[in-house]
């Protein structure tokens, strides 16, 4: 066995209490905050397919990997379709990296695949159903149980205006003012709605590309380290990001589905929806992500990470000003 | 002034060479940013063919806007300085604002995203 796969041998065997033996490593994704890797895991004669998610350092980690374990076993609990978590390791000796283990769960998540899958299946708007159904689930977990980890908004601050907070700072970094940018951010103030009357728990980054679907369906909520403590509102309005569509435009919910089916869901569930909320929090995530492609180009060239694909972001702003435009048009303006 | 190839040309064939040869001839992970570089030189190729032109027209609009005169960098500091003081525009002023702001943007696109302004509704 390779070193890897005795660590993780030995540390499963440990919380099992029975010896197990670990093969079939197979690297499913790499990128450049965490390794997702498949493999098989014997005890007992009985053979398991699971998954590892492993941090190359304990320093770069958004939300403590104990927190994030927690935050989706306690979402599990609840009713959310995540695979199930059998543990985190935060000793970064026993592989190389704080890592968890979870059940593996086949099917597509690449976005391109998905969108295939969808039209083929013919079952987009029934994995919108399932993942407004999903988030309606985790919304309705009492704050309260929420991962001491997770980050929130400061006492006497509500999510909006942290989050209006977040942007005006990014905006005050741009490396050249962004007449569009700053637009964005005027409207985002003169139509900031109430703060929500409650705030839940949230994913924050559920979208294609964060699932897994196959033709039954909706199988598994990826990637849960942007969990936070906020308004539900943003995490509807997230899916709904012309970015998350990858050309499918016509179809709202991530180029796979219609609103209709997705809202409703939500509702049926017990969730509240509010459209202002929902269209503000659309306008924000565009903006924000604008920023965050800004910030990447100021990164490669003020040398932190100095890579052409971070270079390229730069050259990406136009696409989410487009976008946010088209969602802050004026009364009586149109966009020919 | 240079003999040719022009700039665009050349970028033009850079962007032939990074997407027809070296993408195959490389592997792993130099592939992603083999065909991000291949796009890029793509991107300055309409740069160079493009910006002068809509930056010239992006100036013009900004003088109608703020009735004022100056560089293209003064100008867009100026609508900046504008727009972030939080006194409302009246109506037609927010809807001409915005219609720079589109056209604008619009034309960045055909420079850095053909075709992403197909899609006008969010």
């Amino acid at each position: 066995m390779s070193a890897l796969a005795d660590g993780l041998a030995r540390w499963l065997g440990e919380r099992w209490g029975m010896t197990v033996t670990v093969a079939g490593l197979d690297q499913s994704s790499a990128g450049a905050r965490r390794t997702n890797l498949g493999f098989d895991a014997t005890a007992d004669g009985v053979t398991r397919r699971l998954a590892a998610t492993i941090l190359p350092t304990a320093d770069i980690q958004l939300i403590d990997l104990g927190a994030e374990a927690e935050v989706r076993t306690l979402a599990q609990a609840n009713g959310v379709i995540t695979p199930f978590i059998h543990g985190a390791c935060l000793d970064p000796s026993v592989i190389g990296g704080p890592f968890f283990v979870s059940d593996f769960v086949t099917g597509e998540s690449v976005p391109r695949r998905v969108l295939r899958l969808v039209e083929q299946a013919g079952n987009g708007e029934r994995i919108a159903a399932q993942i407004a159904d999903a988030l309606a689930r985790l919304h309705a977990v009492d704050p309260a149980l929420a991962p001491a980890g997770l980050p929130r908004p400061a006492d006497g601050v509500g999510p909006i205006a942290t989050a209006l907070g977040g942007v005006r700072d990014s905006i005050g970094l741009l490396l050249q003012p962004e007449p569009a940018l700053l637009y964005g951010l005027r409207w985002l103030e003169a139509n900031r709605p109430d703060e929500p009357a409650r705030r839940t728990i949230v994913h924050s980054d559920v979208r294609t590309g964060n699932v897994i679907v196959g033709a039954d369906g909706l199988r598994a909520i990826l990637d849960w380290e942007t969990a936070k403590v906020g308004d539900p509102m943003e995490d509807l309005a997230w899916p709904c990001l012309r970015m998350w569509r990858f050309r499918n435009d016509d179809l709202l919910v991530g180029g796979i589905s219609r609103i209709e089916p997705y809202r409703d869901a939500y509702r049926a569930a017990g969730g509240a929806w509010d459209q202002d909320r929902f269209e503000w929090w659309r306008a924000l995530g565009t903006l924000r992500w604008g920023l965050g492609l800004a910030n990447q180009a100021a990164q490669h060239l003020d040398g932190r990470f100095r890579t052409i694909v971070m270079a390229a972001s730069g050259r990406r702003v136009s696409e989410l000003t487009w976008d946010l435009l088209c969602l802050i048009t004026p009364p009586g303006g149109r966009i020919d | 002034m240079q003999y040719r190839p022009t700039a665009a040309e050349l970028l033009a064939d850079i962007a032939d060479l990074l997407d027809d040869e070296v993408l195959d001839a490389v592997g792993g992970p130099l592939q992603h940013r083999v065909r991000v570089a291949g796009n890029l030189a793509r991107i300055l190729e309409r740069e160079v063919r493009l910006a002068p032109v809509a930056d010239a027209a992006e100036a013009e609009r900004l003088r109608a806007l703020l009735g004022r005169d100056g560089t293209l960098v003064e100008l867009r500091a100026a609508l900046a300085a504008r727009l972030g003081d939080p006194t409302p525009f009246d109506a037609d002023t927010e809807r001409a604002v915005h219609a720079a702001l589109v056209a604008t943007t619009r034309a960045d696109l055909a420079i850095a995203k053909p075709g992403h302004d197909d899609w006008s509704r969010g």
